[in-house]
């Protein structure tokens, strides 16, 4: 039977040559490592939030009157729902792991350097759209955490005169958060940043895949020592084959990151979802001591020690368009980060910096 | 102008002309509805808010608070903080207005004593009467 139906494909598309040509003869850097598997478990777990979010759309309302209350029926009443929940909100979480882990091996492993500029750009736009992802999801349970969360992110702009008013206003809908902002909110979630991040996953899988992957910065091959003047295709001819070789290690990196995943939801439930989680939204009273997710927990402790509003959001907007054009700003051809002291330097105190603001605003 | 030159010139205005067509509309259609609610005075008995207590309203859809303080009487002050818009608390002990969100202090005029926040709380016209205060 298997044989028919692939005989039948192999006629119409061509399979065993596209086989070869994307599977078992595409070739990966002899040398390659584990790091090198983080953005295939980038896509798995985009996979997995589109299929629970899937899920949790069949039972989910999306007008303010009766979101918190769906919400919450998924969680208790209907069978499973809870677990498509966890997954769902733990997955987004490790989703933004697994895509900064990703982010910062490339950079450890130089391989936003020429001619990957574009693949780096792109990375760099799939993450900040990750985070919007997080960020439009959170207010849908309208909990008083998600609503005073997005009531925060969706005053930021205001700190720049007249456009940001104008921005603050066209995000919300209204002057206050309310179930205007929620629709906005609930579209972009499952509409507009879905298509976005398709886009931008097939422009990345295009690039890697036109450039060829890059090699680790120690022991690279002849070939990717060659300077680069004009375009050409990195085959890595003394490489392993993509498929088994590869892909059995990024399956095993997928297994780690899942049994992570249902070791959250079965052991620590409350983690990601805490009491004011299931408080329904309250327009009229600030929950006290209101935290951020882990990832906003840097910024969120800069903004509050940051006296001036102007000053704290544009030095955090000025980060990340350092981080987007690093490429341009870093154009020494060594990308062995263990020969560039400096460069070194800048990585891990940027890395303790992240870190001592994150436990900075957890305890603050 | 040759014929080629005409024609990128035409395409030039009808490609503005339909992404301007689109766009307008595209913004209006975000933008939140227009017109302003219609500005509303509440009045509160004074014997709701004993010297040293606050009490939280809605003034026109915003959140707001009179306080009763000991050496000046009542101030009605919005209770949106002016950093990123989370609702401050009245805390008695200390005499001061906190932001839950980011640490802000205001004084009970709604001057800001410490923390981010760019200016003070806005105030609200009030009228003392015998009995009763009129807010807004």
């Amino acid at each position: 039977m298997w044989g028919k139906i692939k005989n039948w494909l192999e006629i119409r598309i061509g399979l065993d040559g596209l086989m070869k040509t994307h599977l078992t003869e595409y070739r990966v850097p002899k040398n390659i490592n584990i790091l090198y598997t983080l953005g295939f478990v980038a896509l798995v777990f985009f996979s997995i939030q589109v299929i629970t979010g899937f899920f949790l759309l069949v039972y989910y309302i999306p007008y303010s009157e009766m979101a918190f209350k769906s919400v919450q029926d998924i969680m208790g009443t209907v069978p499973y729902g809870w677990l498509f929940r966890q997954m769902h909100v733990v997955g987004s979480s490790l989703m933004v792991v697994v895509v900064l882990f990703h982010a910062i091996a490339v950079f450890f492993m130089g391989g936003y350097k020429k001619p990957r500029e574009l693949t780096w750009i792109v990375g760099t736009f799939m993450l900040l759209i990750t985070i919007t992802f997080c960020l439009s999801g959170y207010l849908l349970p309208w909990s008083q955490l998600s609503y005073w969360a997005t009531t925060i992110a969706t005053t930021l702009p205001t700190a720049f005169p007249y456009a940001g008013e104008i921005v603050a206003k066209l995000m919300k809908g209204s002057e206050q958060v309310s179930g205007i902002t929620l629709n906005r909110f609930f579209a972009l979630h499952v509409m507009l940043l879905p298509l976005i991040i398709s886009v931008l996953v097939g422009l990345h899988i295009f690039l890697v895949r036109r450039i060829g992957i890059s090699s680790p910065p120690f022991g690279k091959s002849p070939e990717a020592e060659k300077p680069w003047t004009e375009y050409r295709h990195v085959s890595h001819p003394d490489g392993y084959s993509f498929f088994p070789d590869f892909v059995l290690k990024e399956t095993i990196m997928v297994m780690v990151f899942c049994a992570v995943m249902f070791f959250f939801i079965t052991f620590l439930p409350t983690l990601l979802l805490p009491e004011e989680a299931n408080i329904p939204a309250d327009p009229f009273k600030t929950p006290a001591h209101i935290k951020p997710e882990w990832y906003f927990l840097a910024p969120y402790q800069m903004l509050k020690i940051i006296p001036n509003k102007f000053l704290g959001i544009s030095l955090q907007m000025i980060i990340v368009l350092l981080f987007i054009l690093w490429p341009f700003l870093d154009t020494a051809e060594e990308n062995n980060l263990l020969k560039r002291p400096r460069l070194r330097w800048l990585f891990f105190v940027s890395l303790i910096l992240w870190m001592v603001f994150t436990i900075w605003g957890k305890y603050s | 102008m040759k014929r080629r030159r005409f024609l990128n010139l035409l395409l030039t205005i009808l490609g503005l002309t339909a992404v301007g067509s689109f766009v307008y509309p595209l913004v209006r259609f975000l933008a939140p509805a227009g017109g302003k609610a219609e500005a509303k005075q509440i009045t509160l008995k004074k014997s709701e808010i004993p010297v040293g207590t606050a009490k939280e309203i809605p003034l026109n859809n915003t959140p707001a608070i009179i306080i009763n303080r000991p050496d000046k009487g009542f101030v009605a002050l919005s209770r949106v903080c002016t950093h990123l818009g989370c609702l401050v608390e009245y805390d008695k002990i200390r005499n001061r207005l906190i932001c839950p969100c980011h640490g802000a202090l205001f004084d009970l005029e709604g001057n800001v004593v410490s923390g981010p926040p760019p200016k003070p709380l806005p105030k609200f016209p009030i009228k003392v009467e015998s009995e009763s205060i009129l807010i807004g």
